[in-house]
């Protein structure tokens, strides 16, 4: 593990600035918001000059813009930037929100693994055949379908015709929380009824939410295997009389280390999606609670919204960095 | 001329030829011919160049899927261009008003209106019949005439979004790669800043706060409106919807210059250790020339493949962004704006979502074909592999002589 310690450290140093960034741009989303949303959030055409002046002053937006810089970076990191709908933090707000969506991400990245890896996995090896062409094509079909159609012709289905799913409400997570995302701990508290009535509720918007990466997995497996295969150590393995088996599982060995980098950053790339699944599956997710924000004009979660999922997804860009030099010497100089 | 001996006995000698792969030879010569016209003597001196883009053109005329992805993207940009004049129902006639039951028609159907309209200060009154080829939507338009009239809005949004971002992104990351260094540093930090979203979070975040500044922009910049309304083939009462239109342009440009940006960089750092550049460099050409006409030209294939591909990427975030109630608002005809219909409506009106939805995805899938086959095309190894291939089969000839 020779340099490790100080990959992580360097590592470590760039996630500040990425982050100060974020705050950056973040600002500016907040800053260039249109047409004063005040007068709406003091309630309207009806509010007073006073109400109107006293939110003003509350979220700082008479200051000059470094001042109104410093309020939102510091209400965004002590959870002080009150959401105007109820008055309270944007991050109360969002907690149990995120659950879901962090839930809907969990099982969409399940669909992916189970699809992506074998699929791809058996392109590669009975490739330019009858097979691996089919492979190919649905891997293309899955990446250019949208969620927005696809998930309409699966409700149809699964939903509409054999009722393999629910889609109102969410299940109560199980009453003995210990990592907080409710499928986890109903495997570690062996909470069989809960759940089957999470996977009931979770499994359609997860698939949906999966099968473009899914497609882009297959894809990245196969041509992974595949340059891994035509290595000059395979042609070595071959030439020495390796059975078929064991070169293959050597070849496995070399292909998967870009692919688990791959995986990290999709479960990041997967948040991207989770927005629109979750209009369509109408799961009270942050991506729902951040279009609904849009709607009712309530900026500040807007930008509570946007910065979680920039934080999330740098996060998961660092442990796919992390992962690969922990896997691979190679980059960690 | 020995010149002129040799062309022919290498084209003999060579290939099997197809009607594709002689429409194709044509197709080059023209190109060829007319950048002649403007750049003296471009065809003879660039004759290695010609004859690597007709080999290319044997490849992807030898390979189906991409075939069809080229079809698929010709009727894309030749609806995208024409649709909006081939509809038979304007994008702003809404056949409800005058026949209420019009209201999301089932397909194949047909319905009698009686239209009171107001043309040229006299009220006219007419009856006529609407006939519902693919259903119709909440307001009683005509599916085919919306999504003809959809094409150019998605066609606009996509090629100046593609236009613009990629480029902004491949000269950040040529120069950020060239020099290296502290303008390096600042680059990549800022890039870093923009890719630490994911694209479409960023995308809505901005696509909600920014239609009103440009909707203010519109209003007093008159030129630039009469540019938008003719561009998307809009008419002119549909002024106060451009700014959410247009939201969603400036929000993709953010979203897309980044990632090639990074890819950009990449490829100068390694590129620009061959001698060749040195050697420019020693000549004494000036950077912008050593940047754009000796290292570009050497990393833009995979750009290339990577720009086909996101004609397609763009297609889907947009029609994201208007499924979700951003951007496109109802009487701009939009595929996604049509989904965002249907889905209101959802078993019930499945046209809504159906019809709109094989659009889609046959079009995104065309342009991923085609850059599939593209990519396949630029890769060196692929292509000689296939040029080989080729020669074989028409190898029988050379044996024989």
């Amino acid at each position: 593990m020779a340099g490790i310690g100080k990959f992580l450290v360097r590592r470590g140093l760039t996630f500040i600035p990425t982050l100060i960034g974020v705050t950056l741009i973040v600002f500016i989303i907040a800053y260039v918001i249109p047409a004063n949303p005040v007068r709406a959030w003091a309630g309207g055409e009806k509010a007073s000059q006073a109400a109107v002046e006293m939110i003003k002053k509350e979220y700082h937006l008479d200051q000059p813009w470094y001042d109104q810089y410093v309020f939102l970076v510091k209400g965004l990191f002590t959870n002080s930037l009150l959401d105007p709908l109820n008055q309270e933090p944007v991050f109360s707000n969002i907690g149990n929100r995120f659950i879901v969506t962090f839930q809907l991400a969990l099982f969409a990245f399940f669909f992916v693994v189970l699809m992506g890896l074998p699929l791809g996995i058996i392109s590669a090896l009975k490739r330019n055949s009858a097979t691996d062409m089919t492979l190919r094509v649905v891997a293309l079909i899955f990446i250019s379908t949208p969620i927005y159609v696809i998930a309409y012709l699966f409700i149809w289905l699964f939903f509409l015709h054999w009722s393999l799913t629910t889609l109102a409400g969410i299940p109560p997570g199980p009453p003995h929380k210990i990592t907080h995302i409710p499928v986890i701990d109903d495997m570690l508290t062996l909470n069989w009824g809960n759940f089957v009535q999470q996977v009931r509720r979770f499994w359609l918007p997860g698939f949906t939410l999966g099968i473009a990466a899914a497609g882009v997995l297959m894809r990245f497996t196969r041509n992974s295997f595949l340059e891994a295969y035509s290595r000059d150590s395979t042609l070595f393995l071959k030439a020495k009389g390796v059975p078929r088996r064991r070169l293959y599982r050597h070849v496995l060995k070399n292909a998967l280390v870009p692919v688990i980098t791959i995986l990290a950053l999709q479960f990041g790339g997967l948040l991207a999606g989770t927005p629109i699944t979750e209009t369509i599956f109408n799961l009270p997710g942050i991506g729902l609670y951040g279009l609904q924000a849009i709607m009712y004009l309530d900026f500040p979660a807007l930008v509570g919204v946007t910065f979680l999922y920039a934080i999330v997804f740098v996060t998961a860009n660092l442990i796919a960095d992390i992962l690969y030099a922990v896997i691979d010497p190679r980059v960690r100089f | 001329m020995p010149d002129k001996r040799t062309a022919e006995y290498e084209e003999r000698e060579e290939y099997e030829m197809s009607v594709l792969d002689r429409l194709s030879d044509r197709l080059i010569d023209w190109l060829a011919a007319f950048i002649t016209l403007f750049r003296k003597d471009w065809r003879r001196r660039n004759q290695s160049k010609i004859k690597e883009w007709k080999l290319m053109a044997y490849a992807i005329n030898r390979s189906p899927p991409t075939l069809l992805g080229v079809v698929i993207v010709i009727v894309y940009i030749f609806f995208g261009i024409f649709g909006p004049y081939l509809v038979s129902w304007s994008y702003d006639f809404f056949p409800i008003l005058y026949n209420t039951s019009t209201q999301l028609a089932h397909p194949g159907t047909t319905y009698f209106l009686n239209v009171t309209t107001i043309e040229n200060g006299h009220i006219v009154q007419y009856t006529t019949h609407i006939h519902f080829l693919l259903g119709s939507d909440v307001s009683g338009r005509d599916i085919v005439s919306v999504l003809l009239a959809g094409a150019r809005t998605a066609l606009v949004l996509d090629i100046f979004i593609i236009l613009i971002g990629p480029t902004i992104g491949i000269i950040l990351g040529l120069i950020s790669g060239y020099y290296g260094g502290a303008v390096d540093e600042t680059i990549m930090r800022i890039t870093d800043m923009f890719l630490a979203f994911p694209a479409l979070i960023l995308a809505i975040a901005l696509s909600a706060v920014l239609p009103g500044r440009i909707q203010e922009f519109l209003n007093s910049h008159s030129w630039a409106q009469t540019l938008t309304l003719k561009l998307f083939a809009l008419h002119a009462r549909d002024v106060n919807n451009l700014g959410k239109l247009l939201a969603v342009f400036v929000a993709l440009v953010v979203v897309w210059w980044p990632g090639y940006a990074r890819v950009a960089r990449g490829s100068t750092l390694t590129e620009k250790e061959n001698l060749y550049v040195e050697a420019a460099r020693a000549v004494g050409l000036p950077t912008r020339t050593i940047l754009f006409r000796h290292i570009l030209p050497n990393i833009i294939g995979p750009i290339l493949v990577m720009i086909t591909m996101d004609f397609g990427g763009v297609i889907l975030t947009e029609a994201g962004l208007s499924f979700l109630g951003l951007g496109a608002v109802p009487p701009i005809p939009d595929w996604g704006n049509l989904i965002n219909q249907g889905s209101q409506y959802f078993p019930q009106a499945w046209w809504l979502v159906a019809f709109p939805g094989i659009v889609i995805v046959t079009v995104v899938l065309g342009w991923n074909l085609l850059g599939d086959g593209l990519r396949d095309v630029l890769d060196p190894r692929t292509r000689r592999s296939l040029e080989f291939k080729l020669k074989k089969k028409a190898g029988g000839g050379e044996e024989n002589a």
